[in-house]
């Protein structure tokens, strides 16, 4: 259990907030370059850390994030046309580059100086590996792009998406370092989806339905090792990382991609769910592409022309009886995606983690939570960055391997935890 | 909805669960102790790595006979080599449902209070 100011503590990411103020200390995933597919394209909302932005792409193909509303009357720039290097509120035409600098005040009288003393709120917007990333923080403190190894290999190696998400980003995030629902959850879909199935990694977990875990701190934050039984006496440990804030990445099964998520607050009822595949020495193929576009791993299914899950609380996430009584599916949902986000957002927006009953096996969980409330409080206290922003942390991969019985995996899976170019990922 | 809309209805009162929980220290482990444990409903093992942790094996067998789970810390200090910590792991890992290696004995703290 949480007490209820630690609670709020962590679950409260607005500005001001001191949760807001370690997410503001990383680039964060912000939009698609989709969203924004050509110079002058429609404008779009974002909602972030509990502000509401306008982002755009303006005619010389430069990005802009910015305070969603007008500086003149507050009205939303959603209306504006984006048009000649700007974005142009249709009240009374005034203009704003992509710094957020009102560029143009056709109201004032010829010669007037007073735009150049207008600006908007604005934070960069910057292309990296198939996402647009932002940071929120203070100028000055601004870290280095992400090097996460998604980001960094070639385009046709990765796969991005990200869905909307009615709850909190914590429970969000926990349900991704809580490897202990796997053997439940997602029984029914190891064998049969197709960016899982016929690895020899899913025989251990099918054959051992007990895991053990080890949690161990990290650089960025923990490593959460299940261990299950090989053969002759050596142990199958899947190790899943975790980097401050938000960074998941799981292990992967056989020759299948590496996939992982970011949990991202839109306010702090909301997050978005990115979701990522993929390979470090090649590129996946169009299958595997056509699979999780359709939705499948650890992708879901969305509403044409936005992120809005198919499947979603107003629907009862299609639930599907038969399917959880023939057990096609362990909870009636389909795909891994709606499986967990359906069961972390019938937690209510905001769970209250003063009522719930952890077990050994929510270590890692306590072990994060205990961990971003040192952070924060760091952060708060004395100014130290938070694990996770230094690059060298982002350098990591997920692993499945096979080790002796009395290796700590730390040791053993050492060079198969840091992202190494060119080599592949250790998988079984 | 909100939070607190969402929350309106639901049963407010947790339920106790009067779980007892046990922190036994592996380095000094008395018959008291493991008399201790086979009345708990959670034992928590604490070592160090490279610490002598041979007495996981009685409790792990007391436990094990009575079906209680055991968690256990492992505090990795920055001196500790992979092999003291390899020895302390194939002591406690035959016994654990989970184990933490962690870099300082704080965490031990929160995990307890965790588990109310």
């Amino acid at each position: 259990m949480l007490r209820k100011d630690q609670n709020d503590l962590l679950t409260q990411a607005g500005p001001a907030t001191p949760m807001g103020r370690l997410f503001r200390t990383s680039w964060i995933p912000a939009l698609l370059p989709e969203e924004l597919p050509e110079n002058d394209c429609p404008p779009v909302r974002v909602k972030l850390l509990s502000e509401r932005l306008i982002a755009f792409r303006d005619s010389g193909g430069r990005y802009g994030l910015m305070d969603e509303f007008c500086a003149h009357r507050g009205v939303s720039l959603w209306f504006g046309r984006n048009e000649d290097c700007g974005l142009r509120c249709p009240y009374h035409g005034w203009k704003y580059d992509v710094t957020g600098q009102c560029i143009d005040m056709p109201s004032e009288p010829d010669g007037s100086n007073f735009a150049r003393k207008v600006k908007l709120k604005s934070y960069p917007l910057v292309e990296r590996g198939g996402v647009l990333w932002t940071y929120m923080g203070p100028r000055d403190q601004q870290p280095p792009l992400p090097e996460w190894e998604f980001a960094t290999v070639p385009a046709s190696h990765s796969f991005m998406s990200k869905r909307f998400q009615e709850c909190n980003w914590l429970q969000a995030m926990e349900g991704g370092i809580d490897s202990s629902h796997v053997s439940f959850l997602h029984r029914g879909d190891l064998n049969t989806d197709p960016l899982f199935k016929g690895a020899r990694g899913n025989q251990y977990n099918l054959n051992d339905a007990r895991p053990v875990f080890e949690v161990v701190d990290s650089p960025g934050g923990l490593y959460i090792g299940a261990r299950r039984n090989a053969e002759n006496g050596h142990y199958y440990w899947r190790i899943t990382q975790w980097v401050m804030p938000s960074f998941t990445l799981i292990p992967p099964r056989g020759n299948h991609s590496i996939h992982g998520h970011f949990w991202i607050p839109v306010d702090d009822e909301h997050c978005w769910t990115w979701s990522f595949d993929y390979h470090p020495t090649r590129a996946l193929t169009d299958a595997e592409v056509a699979a999780m576009r359709a939705g499948k791993g650890i992708h879901a299914k969305t509403m044409p022309g936005t992120y809005l899950p198919v499947a979603n609380k107003d629907n009862d996430y299609l639930m599907d009886r038969a399917a959880q009584k023939a057990g096609k599916t362990y909870s009636g949902v389909e795909g891994f995606a709606m499986q967990d986000a359906s069961l972390q957002e019938s937690m209510g927006p905001i769970v209250d983690r003063t009522k719930e009953t952890l077990v050994s096996t929510d270590s890692g969980i306590i072990m994060a939570r205990q961990r971003l409330l040192r952070a924060v409080k760091a952060l708060v206290e004395t100014g130290a960055t938070p694990p996770g922003v230094d690059t060298a942390h982002q350098r990591v991969r997920s692993a499945s391997i096979v080790l002796p019985p009395d290796q700590p995996y730390k040791d053993g899976a050492r060079e198969a935890l840091m992202a190494q170019p060119g080599v592949a990922p250790a998988s079984v | 909805m909100s939070s607190a809309a969402e929350a309106r209805f639901r049963i407010a009162e947790s339920q106790p669960t009067g779980r007892v929980v046990k922190v036994v220290r592996l380095e000094r482990v008395s018959d008291a102790d493991l008399k201790d444990v086979a009345t708990a409903d959670l034992v928590v093992m604490v070592t160090s790595a490279g610490a002598d942790a041979h007495a996981a094996a009685a409790i792990g067998e007391v436990c094990s006979r009575r079906r209680i789970t055991i968690a256990t810390v492992v505090v990795r200090g920055a001196a500790a080599t992979d092999e003291l910590l390899s020895k302390t792991l194939a002591q406690v890992r035959p016994w654990s449902l989970m184990v933490v290696v962690a870099g300082d004995e704080s965490y031990l703290d929160d995990l307890v209070k965790s588990f109310r």
